[in-house]
């Protein structure tokens, strides 16, 4: 017959599929029963935000979407908050892709899905060719980037979409590229990455144009680096950036809100306003409880394997 | 003319600084690389993940059980899937000589090709080419959680012994590490992403944390121009903290004190000011590296064709 | 196409569309091309590794020189380069997208060979009715099917009228199909697959954060404050308290949870990362020297 386990020893061995249960019924629960979480926003997400308000209207900025479905959990997000505030702010985008052949065809749906939601409210649609233009894949992602730091029409030479009543037309002849030649032409480049396509864009193009980041947790600490080193302007990190960015689109930088109280101060920054009233939450809203339940489980979890470990060592010294 | 000529525009943005640099340190490379060739005994510090191997091989023939070798996720066949190949070549090696089973699966057809020829050519030098099975060497997905389902399942239906995770790993890290970690397989691994090491290390036996990966093939080998280089990458790391406490003593002079003149882009001088902190942009060490320097007009004759189709 | 690079200005890389130059070019390159593989298929043995040798350090060279060689400083589209370093310059320059378009066209190819590996295993083992054959069928008719259904979807959205099929209710059978297998399926498991991941990390966690050291120790009391300061809600109220307690003091308002996790991103967490870059970099620069100059044997000697 085994010997019976010691408490410590039972801690320390919790079977993985209760620890995997008791994670989807904590997980599930904030889906149901939403909760507006106070939140500071970080210095980061101030700043991103502050660059994409600071796109004058009319300009046209470049975004690299390469995110997919795996990282939806946060990308999308981003990506529909990034997206929100350059159509809310009548700036056109060059969407192009270096990190999956998925990534362009991904960045379409959800701009369709935004659209949507746009003439749902009465808002005029964000044309395709007029207000964006998506200039697809480039496989070899370091190669392309490095041409773009030499000449953007040279990088996009060939490339083509989809033209009103034109079919497959060269990118260039869209008004929103007209005169952009070289990167340092646009006001702004944008990055909504899971991979590492952030770091070739910094290495090879920063200081040429003013970089914004928005990545996944994961990707945070390491796109800390370049911004304290001040390579990129601002950038987003994972589900609390997005969580920031959400708000600071409701709120607003140094912007008294209805009530007349200053929800987010920076002593960077004069008042930048939000966009209240119009829709500006989204998986950050929804996700950013579920992130606690999730967090606070991991804590107890190791709290909990380290109890075991104590009171095994604590017995076995008896 | 001819200082328009002399300095390229990329010079203008991005400095000689860099260039230099980098000459400097391929300098150092060469050099070690020459003194290793000469004989010199270059001392190459004890790294646990890599003397695990020879353990892991020795376990798996024990148990009759495959090893499985993943040489990351690269997009293209550059330095990083180099590298993994060429750890994995020393792995099957000692595979082929105790007739164990080896798994190379792939996420990049041109990493693909590339393994299978220097796999191949592995078992042909240590003359054991019969006992090569070409399916070994495998292109599973080009596609990050396809290629990490396909992966995670082999290494389940196979029971792998010994994992080998080397290379470019992203989010999926964890997968193999724990569906490995699962069945017991001892696990050697490393990622260049350094974001990911922390996953590796929470499940795996042994990992190689940044650089260790580059020294690999010279801890193995032994080979005089991999110890060299080594040693050289060494010299360059030196250069570099030199020039961190260099650019930080400077610059928080140069950043700290006051000024009384601010660059003026329009007209490109020095004008004066009040007082005033100094802009870090304008330091020294800024200028240095990343000058930025302001648009210079150039006189040029005017292409007629490019004009006619303006 | 963008290998056969047209151009309406041209220049050494690139012609204008349908012109004579351009066929030139291209049957040239045709031609050049089969007799350089009829070269080295029928090469010595011994004169491969210098061919191999030589090939790399061409390819790599471009490279470099592009990065050290003086480019044309602010040369506009309509202005001719002067004197032999800015033609130079802009020679190289003008490369670029060729360089890029030749490397993309390969890589696109090798994954033809990576497809034929797929189906040589999964083929012989349908054939050979092996373990788990059936899931091998599945794997054939997916990629068989995701091609069709993908491309058939592509074909449909050229043309004037492609716009039209950015709304569903213009759709066909191809573009229901395209959207049941990539959107319905693999953008699903693609999330499905990530998503496993937060329960790898909670059994890992789990397992593997013991205090078992004092190094251990530091490392969990670091780690616990960084994610604490990731939930709004403990920050929040841990912010508040100190708030409160410190009254206007500015340096106890130092110890807010999110200053206190700011201060270790800044300072350890930035500093570690950089550290490792800076090594990863290095050893990078090191081994694509290697390779380009052909200094690096292959296969693990030992």
């Amino acid at each position: 017959m085994q010997p019976q386990k010691s408490l410590g020893e039972k801690l320390q061995s919790l079977p993985k599929q209760v620890l995997y249960l008791i994670l989807i019924v904590l997980t599930s629960v904030p889906l149901f029963f939403p909760v507006k979480v106070p939140n500071e926003p970080l210095e980061s997400s101030i700043d991103l935000y502050a660059s994409l308000m600071a796109v004058k209207p009319g300009e046209t900025v470049l975004l690299a979407s390469d995110w997919t479905n795996s990282t939806r959990g946060e990308s999308l997000g981003q990506f529909n908050s990034v997206m929100r505030i350059l159509m809310r702010h009548n700036v056109n985008v060059v969407l192009y892709s270096t990190g999956d052949a998925q990534a362009p065809r991904v960045a379409q749906d959800a701009i369709a899905k935004l659209n949507q939601e746009r003439m749902a409210t009465g808002k005029p649609e964000y044309k395709r060719w007029e207000n964006f233009v998506s200039v697809g894949f480039f496989p070899n992602g370091e190669a392309t980037v490095n041409g773009m730091g030499t000449s953007v029409r040279a990088s996009f030479n060939g490339k083509k979409d989809f033209a009103p009543g034109r079919g497959l037309t060269d990118v260039y002849e869209s008004p929103i590229l007209k005169g952009r030649e070289k990167v340092s032409d646009f006001p702004l480049l944008i990055v909504v990455t899971g991979s590492k396509t952030s770091n070739i864009t910094v290495e090879r193009l920063s200081g040429k144009v003013p970089i914004a980041f928005a990545v996944t947790g994961v990707m945070g600490p390491e796109t800390g680096n370049f911004y304290q080193s001040q390579q990129i302007v601002g950038f987003a990190s994972g589900l609390k950036g997005l969580y920031d960015l959400e708000g600071l689109m409701e709120d607003g930088v140094n912007t008294p809100d209805k009530s007349g109280n200053v929800v987010v101060k920076s002593s960077k920054y004069g008042p930048i306003p939000g966009f209240p009233g119009e829709k500006n939450d989204g998986q950050g809203r929804a996700y950013y409880p579920t992130l606690h339940f999730a967090v606070g489980l991991l804590i107890l979890a190791v709290i909990i394997g380290n109890v075991g470990m104590f009171l095994s060592r604590a017995g076995g010294r008896k | 003319m001819l200082i328009a000529e002399a300095v390229g525009q990329q010079y203008r943005e991005t400095g000689w600084f860099g260039v230099l640099f980098t000459a400097i340190l391929v300098s150092f490379l060469l050099i070690n690389i020459q003194r290793a060739k000469m004989g010199k005994n270059l001392y190459i510090r004890r790294i646990a993940g890599l003397n695990a191997i020879d353990e892991a091989i020795g376990r798996a023939t024990e148990m009759g059980r495959p090893v499985l070798m993943v040489p990351g996720l690269s997009d293209n066949v550059n330095a990083i899937a180099v590298q993994a190949i060429n750890i994995f070549a020393y792995v099957s090696r000692l595979a082929a000589r105790f007739a164990n089973p080896i798994l190379l699966c792939c996420y990049n057809a041109a990493v693909f090709t590339l393994a299978q020829e220097v796999i191949r050519d592995v078992y042909q030098e240590e003359g054991l080419l019969d006992r090569f099975d070409p399916d070994s060497v495998r292109f599973v997905s080009d596609r990050q959680f396809a290629f990490a389902a396909g992966v995670s399942g082999l290494i389940l239906r196979e029971q792998t012994a010994a994992t080998f995770f080397l290379g470019e790993f992203y989010a999926e890290a964890l997968i193999f590490a724990e569906t490995a970690n699962s069945i017991g397989a001892i696990q050697v691994a490393s990622s260049t992403e350094a974001t990911q090491t922390p996953f590796f290390i929470a499940a795996c036996d042994y990992v190689l944390i940044g650089d260790e990966f580059y020294a690999a093939s010279a801890y193995l080998t032994r080979q005089p121009v991999l110890v060299g280089s080594l040693v050289g990458q060494d010299w360059s790391k030196l250069l570099v903290i030199a020039l961190i406490v260099f650019g930080t003593i400077f610059n928080t002079i140069t950043v700290q004190s006051k000024t009384t003149k601010a660059w003026d882009d329009d007209n490109g001088v020095y004008k004066d000011v009040s007082e005033r902190q100094n802009d870090p942009k304008q330091s020294f060490i800024q200028q240095l590296a990343t000058p930025f320097l302001p648009k210079m007009e150039v006189e040029r004759p005017k292409d007629p064709e490019a004009e006619a189709n303006k | 196409m963008n290998l056969i690079l047209q151009s309406k200005v041209p220049n050494f890389w690139a012609q204008p569309f349908n012109s004579q130059g351009l066929w030139m070019g291209v049957i040239g390159g045709l031609i050049v091309g089969i007799l350089l593989f009829l070269g080295l298929m029928f090469m010595p043995a011994q004169f491969r590794r210098p061919v191999v040798t030589f090939c790399t350090f061409i390819g790599g060279a471009y490279w470099v020189l592009l990065y050290i060689f003086p480019a044309p400083i602010d040369l506009q589209k309509t202005e001719m380069p002067t004197g032999p370093v800015e033609s130079i310059g802009k020679w190289l320059t003008d490369a670029n997208p060729v360089v890029v378009s030749i490397s993309g066209t390969v890589t696109a190819f090798m994954l033809g060979l990576g497809i034929f590996s797929l189906l040589s295993i999964h083929l012989k083992r349908i054939s050979r009715r092996q373990k788990d054959w059936v899931y091998s069928v599945v794997l054939l008719v997916s990629l068989v099917s995701m091609t069709f259904f993908g491309y058939a979807d592509y074909i449909s959205r050229q043309g004037p009228e492609g716009t039209k099929l950015d709304l569903q209710a213009n759709w066909g059978l191809v573009n229901y199909g395209r959207d049941l297998l990539f959107d319905g399926l693999l953008q699903q498991m693609d999330a499905a697959m990530f998503s496993v991941i937060a329960f790898y990390i909670l059994s890992a966690a789990y397992r593997a954060f013991r205090i078992r050291s004092v190094e251990a120790t530091i490392l969990l009391s670091t780690a616990l404050l960084v994610i604490l300061s990731l939930m709004g809600a403990v920050a929040f109220i841990w912010n508040g308290s100190v708030q409160h307690l410190a009254n206007g003091n500015d340096f106890l308002l130092n110890f807010q949870l999110t200053e206190i996790a700011g201060w270790i991103r800044r300072t350890f967490e930035t500093s570690s990362l950089r550290g490792i870059a800076f090594g990863v970099g290095i050893g990078a620069l090191a081994m694509g020297l290697r390779i380009w100059l052909s200094l690096e044997r292959t296969g693990g000697g030992a």
